[in-house]
């Protein structure tokens, strides 16, 4: 769509106010959730469970604050603030009832693992459908994306059953273990980044005498770094944010992720601490939110969709 | 040896990680499920051949009827309004104006948020009292309900949220709208087409087949959701919000009845499959496609 | 320039983040939970539900054995979702040593030998000083106790805590409204006429304070018939129980009940506290129902959150015809603990179901919770001072012969989850005989499905 479409004139300007306001509204709407999160989490209590709360965290009369509604302006009302949000992820972080510091060392490992594993082992399948030619190749290729279309509810159940087999109940094994033999959408994603990459380069280095291993190796894997980057980056998020997998296959209190720790603060019995709810929920964002807003130049080339038409 | 056959024999071999992956985490557990679903199993001890009991107590269950139609009607419900909104979104992202990479980004951000975190934020969000929502309507003079504890709302919460995370199919949509070449535009322009006209005869079927996939693709995953019908609503309140994957959790690890959920499952495959089939079928004779 | 400097310092921002957590995972970090175990102790791993200030009751009881022995330390975890989280430890060959579940999961524990019988376990352990050895005395239980333990002909599992449902009403509402605080209603009848004039509308019409609702709370859908005589399970002839006339006239009290107090009103009403119980904003505790059926840990809640709250307690009222003040009704339940197999201390597990079923352990956590003493014979110092000025209300609701006990069935859980649909429905007006009957029809279902297991299995873990 060219820039300038519909600058005509008074009645063009007019339209692209509007369509800024508009714009501005889904920006405001889809982070409405998310900045409404943050401002719980340096609520008080009493506050996040009250009704009619307002739009702002009120200060009230936390333990060791002296910040009262009314009184003192704005700089008491942001220290008060403040007090009450280092209160608050304080809790979060030294409570007896979730170990956060645990959770997150055992939510880093599993994510990491999972990460390598991905990376690694998708890079080389997709080379395999993406750069080498051989019969079959691509009914076989038709098979792996129909796996995107298999239910987890179908596979989770009977997996426990295999994983129970193979001993790996009760440790991370399950969560990061099947990583390492490639996913069916970085497969994908990286197939479709290959075929963007000229194929002269591989056959001048197959005409020197190169392996394919080489081509991969010195070739391919150097000019896909926006398709990993990107791979790794929605399997970092995928991993931190999974759910169910860790509920199911990890049974140790020690051993647990933070989604599942943030569900069993989520489920305890005499009303839910929403103030900390959401500060244990911020943490656990944070990271994903800090590596995606880092590493988002590299992910929006890397997902490269001229492969999209069949 | 041929030298295709040595090629295909290098085929395999790069692609082994996942063969071997898939044929043990993928194949092997769909066919355990499969065979599992002619048993009794309990998790606590050997399976019991029962035949076709699953099968005959599932056409018989209530439940079950309850719970696919409410995973059918969340789907399609999700589906088509997902499709409106990245439409929507992704046309609104592409047109230029300042700001629009910021956008962008939020847009994409609650896909990157944890199931967890996000049922959290939409539960505080609809809570009767003091969720933001019904803040905002009653200051328009409006009482709004407890959105997720009302069994007329519930449903109809979850399908708004599902709006939330249309981060991915934005993206997709977004590349496909770029791609679409300047010279149809420019000669639409020549035809003396504007806005509407412009957008129905160039860009929507420029764009179909992204559509399509994202259709597809939000079809087969809303299908198998899980997480929050699970941690919002548990499957309540009546029932409203009792969705499949729900069902199947429940007797796989509630109950103790995981044969009869494997057997659930199966089902759940085949509705997916006819689903799938079914709206390429239809995409195939509406999608435009470029090419032979 | 400045893009490609943007660029350098992003990677190496992130390189940083990669390589601190790539740090931070490799640490070696040692569980809050295990820090200040002494050394030498046999560690054993007890899972169990509470969380607050419940979880807190009991792992000051846990710190109570901790600090009287020295061969064994028990580490008390709190789960959610716990049936399922044991079904899956259990069955992936990785279970906690101690596990705190439900009474209904007693008999499928036992069917499928997924725990050990406490008979098997009772071999000399020598647990040091005070731990005492040999076999739990099974007369100390009151006699409903110990069936709910039982399963085939024997004791699968100790008891936590027991407790079952009574009428809790607000005393200072019924003096509000002319009524006696002193007399509870004793039959429905009495209930239905005390709820209408304890029922405040606002002026639009709908219910601001309830006087009753059978849907607060939401949790026991299957409890009214215990009102009218009704008792869900024959357990003799292994047959679900839902279309007697007594089942039937509880539910259509339930229907008429909907219909006095409007469908949609009561409905909204109740689903505004959805997750508000047993906190301040409890329907009970906060004032806005009058009397509701309730356990005896309500007591804590309110002493916590409402202390000023005048509240009594009393049997639930019966159909006419069923009042007997010697005989009180109601619904016994009990929170249990199994030792599961393949655990990895069975022996130092049973030590502490044990001494979990002496009486100083289980006075103590009754106190604790507000609850009754699920023992035959209680100190002398128990009911004085006790936390539930009502719990003499539960102790005779307990040691009634005409207490109902929850169906003993591996296919309770499916069974109970059918009646939260059928109360729905009959609560919206749905034909109360034929909603019954479907869900008796399909409940019998299950139950034949578990006895023929049970058949195949060659009989139940232990015989009988």
């Amino acid at each position: 769509m060219r820039a300038g479409a519909g600058h005509r004139g008074v009645a063009g300007s007019l339209r692209r106010a509007g369509l800024w306001a508009l714009l501005a509204a889904v920006g405001v709407l889809y982070a409405a959730p998310l900045a409404w999160m943050v401002g719980v989490s340096l609520r008080s209590a009493e506050d996040a469970a009250a009704p009619g709360g307002g739009l702002l965290p009120r200060v009230r009369g936390v333990e060791g604050v002296e910040g009262v509604e009314g009184e003192g302006g704005l700089g008491a009302y942001a220290r008060g603030v403040a007090a009450q949000g280092a209160a608050n992820y304080g809790e979060v972080w030294s409570s007896p009832l979730a170990d956060f510091p645990l959770y997150l060392k055992n939510s880093l490992v599993v994510t990491i693992l999972s990460v390598a594993g991905a990376v690694v082992s998708s890079a080389i399948v997709a080379y395999g459908f993406g750069r080498l030619r051989w019969r079959g190749r691509e009914a076989v290729f038709v098979v792996l994306l129909a796996t995107l279309m298999i239910p987890q509810a179908v596979v989770v159940a009977p997996q426990y059953v295999l994983f129970k087999w193979l001993g790996w109940i009760g440790t991370f094994a399950p969560l990061w273990a099947p990583m390492w033999f490639g996913g069916a959408f970085s497969i994908f994603l990286l197939r479709q980044y290959y075929l963007t990459i000229p194929r002269e380069l591989d056959e001048a280095a197959r005409l020197d005498g190169c392996s394919h291993a080489g081509v991969f190796w010195r070739i391919i894997l150097p000019l896909s770094g926006p398709a990993l980057a990107a791979v790794a980056v929605l399997q970092f998020a995928a991993c931190w944010n999974d759910f169910l997998g860790p509920m199911l296959f990890l049974n140790h209190q020690d051993d647990r992720t933070l989604a599942v720790g943030l569900h069993m603060y989520l489920t305890q019995h005499g009303g839910t601490p929403w103030n900390l709810v959401m500060a244990f929920s911020v943490m656990v964002v944070a990271p994903v939110v800090a590596v995606y807003v880092l590493a988002r130049r590299f992910f929006v080339e890397g997902v490269g969709t001229e492969g999209l038409r069949e | 040896m041929s030298p295709g056959a040595r090629d295909v024999l290098r085929g395999v071999a790069w692609i082994s990680p996942w063969l071997v992956g898939f044929a043990v985490f993928t194949l092997g557990p769909a066919v355990l499920s499969a065979a599992l679903s002619f048993c009794d199993y309990g998790l606590l001890d050997s399976a019991v051949w029962v035949g076709l009991d699953n099968y005959r107590e599932l056409w018989g269950d209530p439940m079950f009827r309850v719970a696919l139609r409410n995973t059918l009607v969340y789907a399609s419900a999700s589906a088509v309004l997902g499709a409106a909104v990245t439409l929507g979104v992704a046309l609104l992202l592409e047109r230029g104006l300042q700001g629009a990479a910021l956008v962008r980004a939020i847009v994409f951000l609650p896909t990157l948020v944890p199931v967890v975190s996000a049922c959290v934020c939409w539960m505080w969000l609809l809570n009767g009292r003091f969720g933001l929502v019904n803040q905002v309507l009653g200051w328009a003079g409006v009482e709004g309900p407890n959105w997720l504890g009302d069994a007329r709302w519930a449903m109809g919460s979850l399908v708004v949220m599902s709006a939330w995370t249309i981060g991915g199919p934005v993206l997709v949509l977004g590349a496909a709208i770029r791609n679409v070449p300047r010279a149809l535009y420019e000669a639409a322009d020549l035809d003396g087409a504007t806005g509407l006209r412009r957008f129905g005869a160039v860009t929507l079927p420029m764009v179909s087949p992204a559509v399509l996939f994202n259709g597809v693709m939000s079809v087969i995953w809303s299908l198998q959701v899980f997480g929050p019908p699970f941690i919002m609503t548990k499957g309540g309140p009546e029932n409203a919000t009792q969705v499949y994957a729900v069902y199947v959790y429940q007797n796989a690890f509630v109950y103790g009845r995981m044969g009869y959920a494997c057997a659930l499952a199966w089902v759940h495959v085949l509705a997916t499959l006819v689903l799938t089939l079914g709206l390429l079928w239809v995409g195939k004779r509406v999608v435009y496609a470029r090419g032979a | 320039m400045s893009a490609g400097a943007a660029e350098v310092t992003r990677r190496a921002f992130l390189g940083a983040l990669a390589a601190a957590g790539v740090g931070y995972a490799a640490w070696p970090r040692k569980p809050r939970g295990r820090e200040g175990v002494p050394a030498g102790r046999v560690v054993i791993e007890y899972w169990e539900k509470w969380t607050g200030i419940e979880g807190e009751a009991l792992q000051a009881v846990v710190d109570r054995f901790n600090a009287m022995q020295d061969r064994i330390w028990v580490r008390r975890t709190a789960v959610s979702e716990i049936l399922s989280k044991a079904l899956v430890a259990i069955g992936g060959g990785d279970p906690p040593d101690v596990v705190g579940l439900f009474s209904f999961s007693v008999p499928q524990f036992a069917e499928t030998r997924a725990a050990w019988p406490m008979e098997e376990l009772e071999a000399d352990f020598d647990g040091g000083k005070g731990v005492g050895v040999g076999a739990i005395d099974r007369g100390a239980y009151a006699p409903a106790v110990l069936r709910l333990l039982s399963h085939g002909g024997k004791q699968w599992a100790g008891v936590s805590s027991m407790y079952n449902l009574a009428l809790y009403y607000n005393r200072a509402m019924f003096r509000a409204k002319g009524l006696d605080p002193d007399r509870p209603p004793r039959t429905v009848g009495e209930l239905d006429e005390m709820a209408a004039r304890l029922e405040e509308r606002g002026p639009d019409g709908r219910v601001r304070v309830a006087g009753f609702s059978p849907r607060l709370p939401e949790w026991w859908p299957y409890f009214w018939p215990v009102m009218f005589g009704g008792r869900l399970y024959d357990a003799e002839g292994d047959r679900a129980v839902l279309t007697d006339e007594a089942t039937v006239a509880a539910y259509s009290w339930v229907q008429a009940t909907a219909r006095r107090v409007g469908v949609e009103d009561g409905r909204d009403f109740a689903a505004s506290f959805s997750r508000s119980f047993h906190s301040p904003q409890d329907p009970f505790i906060s004032g806005k129902a009058a009397m509701i059926v309730q356990g005896p840990w309500i007591a804590n809640f309110i002493a916590r959150y409402s202390p000023g709250l005048d509240y009594g307690a009393a049997p639930v009222p019966v159909a006419e015809g069923l009042y007997d003040p010697d005989q009180p009704r109601g619904m016994l339940e009990a929170d249990v603990l199994m030792v599961p197999r393949g655990c990895r201390h069975p022996a130092e597990a049973y030590a502490f179901v044990r001494w979990m079923q002496s009486r100083e352990a289980q006075e103590d956590l009754a106190r604790r919770h507000g609850k009754g003493s699920p023992l035959r014979e209680v100190s002398p110092g128990f009911r004085a001072g006790h936390p539930n000025r009502v719990v003499a209300v539960h102790d005779a609701i307990t040691a009634s012969p005409a207490v109902l006990v929850l169906p003993q069935t591996r296919a309770w859980q499916a069974y109970a989850d059918l009646m939260n649909g059928m109360f729905d429905a009959v609560w919206r007006g749905a034909d109360v005989r034929r909603a019954l009957g479907d869900v008796e029809r399909r409940a019998q279902g299950l139950l034949d499905q578990a006895a023929r297991l049970r058949a195949k299995r060659g009989g139940a873990g232990g015989g009988a």
